[in-house]
């Protein structure tokens, strides 16, 4: 790998936003991810080469240490942070039809649910994973989904819940857009969901951390295909 | 044979509200309401302790934040009340008259003024969970490394406030108060004593003493952080269901009380009176080499817990002490 998409590597797994960002503390006073980027393009690297051999590797390493325990939320979201810096300058190249998105993810937290760090997280991977992501905030009910699965007819929807209470809800959400739109596919997650709970409200997938998320979601794909 | 028998001390309130056919909105709002409910269960329950009601919007709402307020269902705060330096800068600390505090400092005193045969303690927010409710959780998480001047100045503030309010129910007549900080349990340890430990300190330095306790509850807390708990020097830890109490309490010296865990909802609430007398007993009996231990539930019992499942937990303890 050239250096400098190394140094684009680095940023993004050690959550180096910019120059300005004073964390972390190693690479005080030296670029972040927004100057490597715009460094790397003008020296002629392609949108796609940046994102696949520097930012999505980059995060998928992230969501690894995470889910060994090796780092913690502020650290994950911080990650998530410098990946999107980078992506300021690389999403005019999306439009363009220059790189090729996999797909649209619907996101939200149920209705009655404000727990949203699991959510955002998610979000932030999937999109570093080369999706493009829709998040629709916390406590959001069969309406706003529907709404959104109406705009977007091809994208796969998440559902997050953190309290058994709200966990119904994602049934409610299921049942509401597959009235609209039968052939959506959903993935749930939140610390009170599990895979058994997933198959009984007809979800198509359950992922534990925001890494099987991605990996559900390229089966999907594969699958399509 | 046993040498000393175990206290119980689930953290509850909700199941007293239905005792005496309020709403939680009704409980939450009026200190008479509030303080009924924890006289009802005082009655009926053998608990070594009382609990005021563990509501996490008071503090934000007194501060400015709105909140939410169901009819049956616990308060939120929605929104982010403070987003930015100058925010942070002009956010003025409230004193003890704003929003429903004291409706809360009211439902301290008349428990502890009626419930004399056991201790009363109050509730209050931990610094760093109340600045994520008024910051944003999310974005302070962040903004802990990006912003740590701006953060800092938030944590002091919340903890003036924390401060004012635990003297105040210091001074309503309570025999402590239980410090709900879950946010902290998302950090590192590392982080967390910079974050929350440093903070906690400060309020049980200024209130803890013979006759006041504070009760750390961090049920964030999946066993990466108890130093960080420790540390605080409350003299009460208090987990919830996800930390594993036989490790947990390995880490915490024996001058300390440790409190915990079985799981409010996955039990209290959802399991038969069977399963929550199994669990109850097999924590115990886990527990039982430990005189520092008080059993106790994971976080608070949510509404509608089937009033069968607490008696089958009192009645687990109870069995377990016969053996004394
Ligand atoms: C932080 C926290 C809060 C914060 C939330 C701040 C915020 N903006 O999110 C505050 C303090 C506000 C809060 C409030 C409450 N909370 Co709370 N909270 C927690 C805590 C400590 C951590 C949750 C968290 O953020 N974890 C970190 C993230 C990264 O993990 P995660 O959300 O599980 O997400 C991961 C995976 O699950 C997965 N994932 C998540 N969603 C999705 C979706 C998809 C599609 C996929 C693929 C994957 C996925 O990926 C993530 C990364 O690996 C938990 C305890 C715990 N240990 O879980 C309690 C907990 C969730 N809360 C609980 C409760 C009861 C409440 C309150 C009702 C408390 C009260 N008395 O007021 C309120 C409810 C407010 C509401 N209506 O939502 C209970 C829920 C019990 C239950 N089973 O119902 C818990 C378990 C605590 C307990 N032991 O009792 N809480």
């Amino acid at each position: 790998m050239s250096e400098i998409l190394e140094k684009l590597f680095e940023c993004v797994e050690f959550g180096k936003i910019n120059a300005a960002s004073p964390y972390p503390p190693q690479l005080r006073g030296q670029d972040g991810a927004s100057e490597y980027t715009q460094k790397a393009l003008a020296e002629g690297f392609s949108p796609a080469e940046i994102m696949d051999t520097a930012l999505i590797p980059a995060m998928t390493k992230v969501g690894q240490k995470f889910s060994e325990n090796k780092i913690f939320v502020p650290q994950m979201l911080l990650s998530a942070k410098a990946m999107n810096a980078a992506l300021v300058y690389i999403k005019p190249y999306f439009s363009s039809g220059e790189i090729r998105r996999k797909g649209t993810f619907i996101m939200g937290t149920v209705n009655g649910d404000l727990h949203d760090i699991g959510k955002n997280l998610v979000c932030m991977m999937v999109e570093g994973a080369g999706w493009d992501v829709i998040d629709l905030g916390v406590d959001v009910g069969p309406e706003k989904f529907v709404e959104s699965v109406r705009q977007h007819p091809d994208a796969y929807v998440g559902l997050s819940a953190l309290l058994t209470t709200t966990m119904p809800n994602m049934k409610t959400i299921i049942d509401a857009v597959r009235a609209v739109s039968p052939s959506t596919r959903f993935i749930v997650g939140g610390a009170p969901v599990s895979a058994d709970f997933a198959a009984s409200i007809g979800a198509d997938a359950y992922a534990d951390n925001p890494q099987q998320d991605v990996e559900a979601l390229d089966r999907f794909l594969q699958e399509r295909a | 044979m046993r040498t000393h028998r175990v206290a119980a001390v689930p953290i509850m309130t909700h199941p007293g509200i239905e005792l005496i056919g309020k709403t939680v909105r009704d409980a939450v709002t009026d200190g008479q309401v509030h303080f009924q409910a924890v006289k009802k269960l005082s009655e009926v329950y053998p608990s070594a302790a009382c609990t005021t009601i563990m509501d996490l919007t008071v503090e934000a709402e007194a501060f400015g934040a709105p909140v939410n307020m169901p009819e049956n269902e616990i308060p939120t705060v929605y929104g982010r009340l403070v987003g930015d330096a100058d925010g942070v800068a002009s956010l003025q600390v409230p004193d003890l008259t704003a929003g429903r505090v004291p409706q809360y400092l009211l439902a301290n005193r008349l428990c502890a003024q009626a419930i004399t045969d056991r201790p009363v303690f109050g509730g209050c927010i931990g610094p760093f969970s109340l600045a994520g409710r008024l910051y944003d959780m999310s974005e302070i998480m962040m903004a802990i490394y990006i912003e740590p001047d701006t953060i800092s100045l938030l944590l002091d503030k919340c903890t003036r406030f924390i401060m004012q309010y635990c003297q105040a129910i210091k001074e309503a007549g309570s025999a402590g108060v239980v410090m709900a900080e879950p946010a902290a349990g998302l950090l590192s340890d590392e982080d967390s004593v910079l974050f929350s430990t440093k903070y906690v300190k400060r309020v049980v330095e200024a209130v803890q003493d013979d006759s006041f306790t504070v009760i750390l509850h961090n049920c964030g807390n999946t066993g990466h952080c108890t130093r960080s708990m420790v540390e605080s020097g409350a003299r009460a830890l208090h987990f919830g269901n996800r930390a594993d109490m036989p490790r947990i309490i390995a880490e915490v010296p024996d001058y300390v009380v440790v409190m915990g865990n079985i799981d409010p909802v996955g039990v209290f609430k959802q399991a038969d009176s069977q399963e929550v007398g199994l669990r109850t007993s097999e924590l115990l009996r886990q527990m039982s080499g430990h005189s520092n231990f008080v059993v106790s539930s994971g976080c608070d019992l949510p509404p509608l817990v089937p009033e069968s499942n607490i008696k089958a937990f009192f009645q687990a303890v109870d069995e377990f002490n016969e053996q004394v």
